[in-house]
């Protein structure tokens, strides 16, 4: 017999201890994770979407750029075609969004043949500059929104909307 | 402007600005042969309108589409629609259809005809594409209506 023998009181304290843990552990995880879960949520909205025009080809005249991205609204996955005018200004991309700061509605570019360098939106006449200004006298109230755009591959990427930067 | 609560807040609050309805008028055939045909226009329709509606948002009202069935009076149902649309602000009405019974409905101003393109083998890009031309079409007779009367 040797002499570091367990007793049957010292094997069932292990034993308790062991099991115990694995019990507490079990109710600690997922508090844990559940407590982190922020940190890991993923941004959805800050990744960029890879568009197929060719940043070579961008001019300083503003262009239509579609992007398209997985929208979810309620249960209802669907995908959502959305676009910006993208120009290059130097050698720096500038990506505007095209939804007027007045009521919504989509504006274009020269889409007023009185004012062929302004953006132009049908719905009630409302004007930008090229930056995305306002124009004054006009509804819209506000500079139109901006696009954070990359070059990703010889491509333009575009990410998340943010106030105008420009004006 | 879509006919949902948050937006129909937006729309009240606007409504000098907001100065025109869009109709969509949809009939269902539910019979074996039919339905398809049907189902496809409805797509069509809807996918059409939505795009409009993005186009044009500060400025129109989509209602849902008014469905009825083959045997449906049309005459009556323009009454009905006009009975009620008479006691709103709106200055300009659309109805936008690709049932061409509606061509011989005297009675409602602005009805834009449209066959219907089926569109289940597209892909989203084509579908796109296909969308916006035809959205191109719409477009002019939209902006002629307003600088006409404003």
């Amino acid at each position: 017999m040797s002499n570091n023998r367990v007793s049957r009181r010292q094997f069932l304290g292990y034993t308790l201890t062991g099991v115990g843990g694995f019990m507490a552990a079990g109710m600690l995880m997922p508090m844990v994770r559940f407590a982190v879960d922020p940190i890991l949520q993923q941004h959805e909205g800050g990744d960029y979407v890879l568009t197929d025009q060719a940043v070579a080809d961008i001019t300083e005249e503003p262009v239509r750029v579609d992007f398209t991205f997985e929208q979810t609204d309620a249960w209802y996955k669907s995908e959502v075609t959305n676009s910006a005018w993208v120009y290059k200004e130097g050698d720096k991309l500038i990506a505007l969004s095209p939804v007027c700061k007045h009521l919504g509605c989509t504006v274009n570019w020269a889409g007023d043949p009185e004012h062929p360098t302004q953006f132009f939106c049908p719905c009630h006449a409302g004007r930008y500059e090229k930056n995305g200004q306002n124009i004054p006298g006009t509804p819209p109230l506000g500079p139109l929104d901006e696009y954070q755009v990359k070059e990703q591959d010889g491509f333009v990427a575009i990410g998340a909307v943010r106030d105008n930067t420009l004006v | 402007m879509h006919f949902i609560g948050k937006e129909i807040d937006q729309y009240l609050s606007q409504q000098d600005y907001i100065d025109t309805a869009v109709v969509p008028l949809l009939q269902l055939d539910l019979s074996e042969t039919g339905m398809k045909s049907s189902a496809g226009a409805s797509e069509y329709l809807q996918n059409l309108t939505a795009l409009l509606e993005k186009q044009f948002k500060g400025r129109i009202l989509l209602l849902p589409p008014i469905s009825y069935g083959k045997i449906a009076n049309r005459q009556r149902i323009a009454d009905e629609l006009l009975e009620e649309l008479q006691h709103t602000k709106f200055k300009h009405i659309f109805y936008l259809t690709t049932d061409s019974e509606w061509r011989m409905i005297d009675s409602l101003k602005n009805v834009l005809w449209l066959p219907a393109i089926p569109m289940e083998d597209m892909d989203q890009s084509f579908k796109n594409s296909v969308m916006e031309d035809q959205l191109r079409q719409v477009l002019p007779l939209f902006t002629k209506e307003w600088s006409h009367h404003s």
